[in-house]
């Protein structure tokens, strides 16, 4: 191993990503909360921005993101069947299943963005899912494929 | 003496915080009482529930959330009840609160006294199974949230009173009495459960792993001990195979237990055996029954889905031993098979289904309401109502007065609160205070000026955020020009500040960063409306649940998280605009369809509180259903009460009631519906206008294809033989009679259980050997499901003789008619063939719903129907009368099968859900919802399908052509539609695509 | 003995058999108007044409480059054509497959009301790849082009070269399974001339296996040097049937989510929304591609997007109007292996 990879190993070892994470009113954000009342730790990575639902995310709201230098960006809802609006995380569900699809074909590393159901129980899971999106978006390194040239 | 109009309601789990809302939102004042530190009950503790699986916490929270701050439910935990006086109408009632040695006025719920406790105590809500401290809330999502000092664990160190520094500990505080004066009141302790006796023949209390289903449920919880691994006491291990035993302190003559049937324990194991395989799948549960009663609402599919997906084995039989082995701490048990083979098989673990007990304090409350009780040590309610206890004016609801489930109690929470509202209507409004609020400042198109309180919450940001640090930051950022901070922004002096500021620095957009906006959000919009701000004009950035006590050993990083937090809300709130919430005026009119015991019954109830009320019969006559049977199981004369309902609708005056009648057209929403029905020989047509709608059009007993139906006169319906019972003596000359259960009913063609027919077929076997006790009569069964009270009736038959024999659904009985003899070949589970010469076959006919009428209807509201073409509700478990399209109300068979008396609860309910609209003379809808940009919308109707609650419609716009249009009153502001809108054109208030937009971008 | 029928009698057949149709519809007054295709202004095009009188019908043309989708000219909805009480406007339209599939999915958005179109179904046998033979051909000017026997036949001032027109068709045409326009059960009658039964289409997408193997950051090279020449011109949105939007998201200010510039991010954020906005819609014509003035070749894209819905929602656009396409519909048992799962 040459020094620079080196460095650069250790330097991405310091490196944290920043994560835009949509969380759902009723389940995920309450999850979120649950794991703070609870004191579980998870990495300062993520940034929350609270919707009312999985199904208001749009996908520009993710695009946007990516195009603003955002490393990451997770969309938390209910759980199948657990959506406080009854079917809007179903709804969302597709929108977010073709998304991921294009952006691997577009080259778009897909571990940019990640989709997960996290309940209101659910503090740990949701601990456990930030901490493994964020070792995710850390192995691919800064989010570089949308910065601008000028 | 006057009517008051306030209601007190003891015990504030599912069922009172139902009714408490209901009743509050109806224009009562009402005191809800709670003997534990907080409301929830028994379901705040469920991981799951069946048969939807939905995580009970993220259903319940909200509810409890909305119960804890309503403005007119007036909440009290740690209570006793002392003294109760009065008579329908008025009451008084002596209420002891007792300290909690913390003022729930000033605590915050922050936990800083919790976690610096150093004495360990029980933690109840882990049901023992993980420790708290002796300062301790019952659980993370409490409501209210306060913290109480448990004075048997405390060694009064005083370090709690050191830490609070909100100074809320409070050791000298004493307990207090208060009189409280209301209208009427509604029981609700709930239950509690059995606890097997220690060193019983089940081991509980001796062996490790035996554990209550209780105690499994929180085992299950994410919050719960193991948080959601499914390990067993004794060493931790993951359990393969885990034992589930049923009907533990339930159906048990011995003494140690209950003789009726706990109703509930058959489906919440097939659940908990359910949630422990999916949360890991090593896991095979077995289950051990008598019978299965899955008698309720898509029970049984949940029953197939728990054998058939996740492997649940069910054993036919009550274990005759249990004993541990020694070295593996497993569980050898000894069982005898349905076919009479003795077995012996270890389990790593086992679990009890205990049953459902009369609360512990039954009889206390009993004595001090001056209700009775009855032999089973439960409320003793009405024949066919309920929740009618034997006092005038006081209302049972819940596992009070038997042994229920979820929907059930919530169903009967709104029924007692319907039967309030016939008691009390006069007196709606007199108790509740309205707000004088201050016109609201305009600050539409003005440059923002935004404030920012920035909450140290004692030390639980401020110990970990550099908040001095974060405040300098908030300062910088363009627009603000206010900064803050407060060591708990949440208490009652800084509200007065915030109201200062937002005078003195003429703000016009508010930003708090503390903690989560889930539970304090509508305090903080509470203040600023009262400075004169539109109550949207509020942003909350999450530093404490979401940052700071997440990254507790990271603090400059917390810190940084605090900023962008900060920053984002900031540019948020940049962007946010007034929101007005939309008024909508109501009819104060029912239409109520379909002429039935429900629909009867409903008609009265509005009727009886002076509202308008259209009943709309298909039928020539009144009376559906009920007009085949005579009595009900437990004796009631149901005739009579026909007679009765018909009388009554046809003289109250402020019924129109319409028969031979049909719906051509309902057009409109909550509040303001409008329809024509055509009646009558001479089709007439009649239009009119109404603000809710009660689907009560029952449902159709099955006509059988099977065993000679038809074909041979002496095969008769039960319906047919109770006729024969009651009306002719052509019983004298027969000798044997069998029945068959289950006829069109838990197969392919109808897959659930009619829920009737066991208490029916019981019934008349009762009542015919009570007429001839020499006649020999045969049930042939699969399960015998007499849930709750009705298996009292079911020892009944078998002590009288009736012999009840098993048979399996792919080997049902076959029938040959010889001469006037018809002979029944049965063959049992033990593999023997029984010959049966019988002179009456009588059938259990199911009962069924007829797509194609349902449909047409159904269509009209908007509502759906389920798989089996009854009319699903909007939540199976805590909406189980509502629709979702609001304003639209199910109760009786239109639902689900089910017997006379929960068809009157749900009638009841229906009302008491309509009453929360009609009791008010306009309706605010949600201001978050969902809008139209008409120009750029190109009406593709994409929106309309996204839709969970039918609020949107394609318009003709004069301008903009056909286009989405959305009805306010129907949006929930789920956004699902926005979201998947190409052309943008629909946005959400308060989640703006600007907005949203301004928080993904601007980082400095 | 096979006749090998060459492509250049099988055009003029199936012109002969349109303009028949049309003429008829005209004389019967079934239809007020006929949208086809005629000559271009430019060799290697055509231009759409509306005929309203029996004497025009004979400038409707069929050949392999009629690449225009003509349900495009239904959209932004034309009131009389849906609304009854806006008058009654009867549309007879030339339908290759992909127009029917057009017309339909249409119909299922309520852009048009179906009960007042007339497919003229023609079985379209592939349009050319005009790009590839301008590529080929260089920058040496074109001034004819015919088919001759199984060849396209390009002619210019001082040259003339041959195309097989099998190898030449567009790549979405070799693996076109709906030639001609689908009929529907319900409405039998508005599709006329060569039409087809389809209840489901089989496709294994094998022309994505070649791309869908690259890694993620060879498909990131392959798609930025492929739009890198993109200048926004939009003609791909023009020229898509399924681009009706009044306001289209990159025109959109309040927030403006997308600028219109060419740098390459915000060129990638455009084809990528605009590939959410078509997944479930696209009806495989590759009408974005045959305009497009750079030579982009969108149809790698949307040929995904078939897939996707395809093997996700087992839906294919356009051949059915009373299924709902996957994003107006949602369902319990949808897959989600994409989501994140704890380990």
């Amino acid at each position: 191993m040459t020094t620079q990879t080196k460095q650069e190993e250790s330097l991405n070892d310091e490196w944290e990503p920043k994560i835009l994470a949509f969380l759902c009113n009723w389940c995920s954000y309450a999850g979120a909360d649950l794991a703070g009342v609870s004191r579980i730790q998870y990495p300062p990575t993520i940034r929350v921005v609270r919707v009312p639902c999985s199904g208001r995310v749009s996908p520009y709201f993710i695009i946007k993101s990516l195009m603003d230098g955002w490393d990451g960006v997770v969309v938390s809802g209910c759980h199948p069947g657990d959506c406080h609006y009854l079917t809007g995380n179903l709804v969302a569900r597709r929108r977010f299943a073709i998304l991921k699809e294009l952006l691997e074909f577009f080259g778009i590393e897909p571990g940019r963005v990640n989709f997960m159901w996290a309940s209101a129980a659910e503090g740990e899971r949701f601990a456990n899912l930030i901490k493994k999106a964020t070792k995710i978006v850390k192995k691919l390194g800064p989010n570089k494929k949308f910065e601008k040239k000028w | 003496m006057e009517k008051v109009g306030a209601v007190m309601i003891v015990g504030a789990g599912i069922g009172g915080s139902q009714a408490a809302l209901d009743l509050a939102d109806s224009g009562y004042k009402v005191y809800l009482i709670e003997s534990t530190t907080s409301i929830g009950g028994v379901m705040a503790q469920l991981d799951k529930t069946f048969p939807t699986n939905d995580c009970a916490m993220c259903i319940v929270s909200p509810k409890l959330v909305e119960t804890g701050r309503h403005q007119n439910i007036d909440l009290s935990i740690n209570c006793r009840i002392l003294d109760v006086s009065g008579e329908a109408g008025n009451f008084t009632i002596k209420v002891l609160k007792k300290t909690l040695y913390i003022n729930p006025d000033i605590c915050t719920g922050c936990g800083v006294c919790g976690r610096e406790c150093p004495v360990e105590a029980i933690d109840l809500f882990n049901e023992g199974l993980a420790k708290y401290a002796a300062t301790s809330v019952k659980y993370p999502q409490a409501v209210p949230l306060v913290y109480a000092i448990n004075r048997d664990y405390c060694v009064g160190c005083g370090i709690c009173l050191a830490v609070c520094k909100a100074k809320a500990v409070e050791y000298e505080r004493e307990d207090e009495e208060v009189d409280i004066n209301v209208g009427a009141i509604i029981l609700a302790p709930g239950f509690d459960e059995y606890i097997p006796k220690a060193a019983n023949l089940y081991g509980y209390g001796k062996y490790k792993n035996v554990v209550t289903s209780i105690e499994f449920e929180r085992i299950l919880s994410a919050s719960g001990p193991y948080a959601g691994r499914v390990l067993r006491p004794s060493d931790g291990d993951i359990p393969e195979k885990v034992a589930f035993l049923q009907c533990i302190g339930s159906r048990d003559y011995s003494g140690n237990g209950q003789p009726y049937c706990s109703s509930v324990c058959c489906m919440y194991t097939a659940k908990e055996a359910v949630i422990a395989h999916e949360h890991m799948h090593q896991i095979k549960p077995t289950i051990f029954s008598m019978d299965i009663r899955a008698y309720g609402k898509d029970f049984d599919k949940y029953i197939i889905r728990a054998q058939e997906e996740y492997g649940v084995q069910y054993i036919r039989s009550r274990i005759s031993s249990i004993k541990e082995v020694p070295e593996t701490k497993d569980l050898r048990i000894r069982y005898e098979t349905e076919d009479g083979k003795v077995m012996e098989e270890d389990f790593h673990m086992v679990v009890l289904a205990v049953g459902l007990n009369p609360p512990n304090d039954a009889k206390y409350l009993a004595e001090k309401f001056g209700v009775e009780l009855n032999e089973f040590g439960f409320a003793k309610t009405d024949k066919f109502n309920p929740v009618q206890t034997s006092k005038p004016g006081i209302y049972a609801c819940g596992a009070f007065s038997s042994p229920k489930d979820i929907p059930d109690t919530v169903t009967q929470a709104s029924a007692a609160a319907g039967c309030v509202n016939q008691l009390l209507y006069e007196k709606r409004g007199t108790l509740i205070t309205e707000k004088t609020l201050p016109p609201e400042i305009f600050v539409n198109g003005q440059p923002p000026r935004i404030g920012v309180f920035i909450c140290h919450c004692g030390i639980n940001i401020g110990g970990f955020v550099d908040v001095p640090e974060v405040t300098r930051y908030a300062g910088t950022l363009p627009n603000v020009v206010l900064t803050d901070r407060n060591l708990y922004t949440c208490s009652a002096d800084t509200q007065t500040i915030i109201k200062d500021k937002i005078k003195e620095y003429h703000l016009n957009r508010v930003i708090v960063a503390s903690c989560t906006p889930r539970t304090h959000e509508p305090l903080f919009q509470e203040t600023i409306r009262e400075a004169g701000l539109n109550r949207y004009l509020f942003q909350m950035a999450n530093i404490r649940d979401q940052c700071s006590w997440v990254h507790m050993n990271e603090p400059e990083k917390a810190t940084e998280k605090a900023k962008d937090l900060v920053r984002m809300a900031v540019n948020k709130a940049r962007e946010i605009e007034p929101i007005e919430r939309i008024r909508l005026p109501v009819t104060p009119k029912a239409l109520v369809v379909g002429g039935g015991i429900s629909g009867m019954v409903a008609a009265l109830n509005f009727a009886s509180q002076e509202y308008e009320t259209f009943l709309v019969e298909k039928q020539e006559e009144l009376g559906g259903f009920a007009r085949n049977i005579y009595h009900t199981l437990e004796g009631g004369n149901v005739q009579e009460l026909l007679a009765d309902l018909i009388n009554k609708v046809k003289s109250n005056k402020s019924i129109h009631t319409y028969t031979d009648a049909e719906i051509e057209n309902i057009d409109g929403y909550i509040g303001n519906f409008k329809t024509s029905i055509i009646h009558g020989k001479n089709k007439e047509r009649v239009e009119f206008d109404h603000g809710v709608v009660i689907v009560a059009t029952g449902a159709k007993e099955y006509q059988p294809k099977e065993y000679l139906f038809g074909q041979n006169e002496n095969v008769i319906l039960q319906s047919e033989f109770e006729k024969m019972i009651n009306s002719t003596d052509k019983l004298k000359n027969k000798k044997s009679i069998v029945m068959i259960q289950c006829v069109g009913s838990r197969n392919e063609e109808h897959p659930y259980c009619s829920k009737m027919c066991c208490a029916e077929a019981i019934k008349n076997a009762l009542l015919t050997k009570e007429k001839n006790p020499d006649l020999e009569i045969t049930v042939l069964f699969r399960d015998i499901r007499t849930y709750g009270f009705k298996e009292k009736y079911y020892r009944k038959a078998r002590e009288a003789g009736v012999i009840f024999l098993r048979y399996d659904e792919d080997n049902p009985p076959k029938i040959v008619s010889e001469d006037s003899i018809l002979k029944v070949e049965v063959s049992t589970p033990r593999k023997e063939i029984i010959n049966i010469n019988s002179d009456l076959l009588v059938l259990s006919a199911g009962i069924y719903s007829d797509r194609e009428e349902n449909e047409e209807l159904a269509k009209m509201l908007k509502v759906p129907l389920n798989d089996d073409n009854f009319f699903l509700e909007a939540h199976v478990k805590l909406r189980p009368v509502d629709f979702a399209t609001e304003g639209v109300f199910v109760a009786g068979l239109a639902h689900c099968p089910k017997t006379i008396e929960d068809s009157i609860s749900q009638a009841n309910a229906a009302v008491s859900r309509a009453c929360t609209i009609l009791s008010k003379e306009e309706i605010e809808a949600e201001g978050k919802t969902a809008m139209i940009i008409p120009e750029r919308c190109i009406g593709c109707g994409m929106c309309i399908e996204n839709c969970a609650y039918n609020a949107i419609e394609l318009i003709d716009d004069r301008r903009f052509g056909r286009i989405a249009q959305i009805n306010q009153a129907l949006c929930k502001g789920c956004g699902a539609c926005s979201g998947n809108c190409r052309c943008a054109a629909i946005d959400v208030l308060g989640f703006t695509g600007e907005q949203v937009f301004a928080m993904i971008t601007g980082r400095c | 003995m096979v006749i090998i029928m060459g492509i250049e009698t099988e055009n003029s057949e199936i012109e002969n058999s349109m303009r028949e149709t049309a003429r008829s519809l005209l004389k019967e007054k079934k239809v007020d108007v006929i949208i086809g295709y005629t000559n271009g202004t430019v060799p290697l095009s055509s231009a759409p044409i509306m005929i309203t009188k029996e004497e025009e019908v004979e400038k409707l043309i069929w050949n392999n480059l009629c690449y225009v989708n003509l349900a495009k000219y239904l959209v932004p909805r034309i009131p009389q054509l849906i609304d009854p009480e806006k008058g009654d406007l009867k549309v007879g339209i030339v339908s290759k497959g992909c127009v029917g599939r057009a017309l339909i999915h249409l119909s299922v958005e309520n852009q048009i009301n179906l009960e007042n179109i007339k497919m003229i179904g023609i079985p379209c046998n592939g349009i050319i790849n005009r790009k590839r033979i301008e590529k080929e051909v260089g920058e040496k000017e074109i001034l004819e082009v015919f088919a001759f026997g199984n060849d396209i036949v390009v002619k210019g001032k001082d040259f003339e070269q041959e195309f097989s027109f099998e190898e030449y068709i567009n790549e979405l045409c070799k693996v076109c399974k709906v030639k001609s326009p689908p009929v529907l059960e319900e409405l039998a009658e508005i599709c006329i001339g060569e039409c087809q039964e389809i209840s489901s289409i089989g496709d294994n997408f094998e022309d994505l296996v070649e791309f869908e193997s690259k890694t993620t950051e060879e498909k990131w090279d392959y798609i930025k040097d492929t739009l890198e020449t993109c200048t926004r011109c939009y003609a791909c949105r023009e020229a898509c049937p399924m681009c009706y939007c009044n306001l289209c998201f990159v025109d959109q200010n309040k927030p403006i989510w997308f600028e219109k510039t060419t740098e390459i991010s915000e060129i990638i954020a455009f084809h990528l929304v605009r590939a959410m906005h078509l997944a479930g819609r696209c009806v495989a014509c590759g009408a974005c591609s045959s305009v497009c003035p750079m030579g982009i070749d969108l149809n790698l894209i949307t040929r995904k997007l078939e897939k996707i819905v395809k093997e996700r929602f087992n839906f294919t656009s356009g051949i059915d109007s009373k299924k709902m396409p996957p994003m107006m519909d949602f369902s319990m048992d949808d897959a989600e292996e994409f989501m994140l799962e704890e380990d």
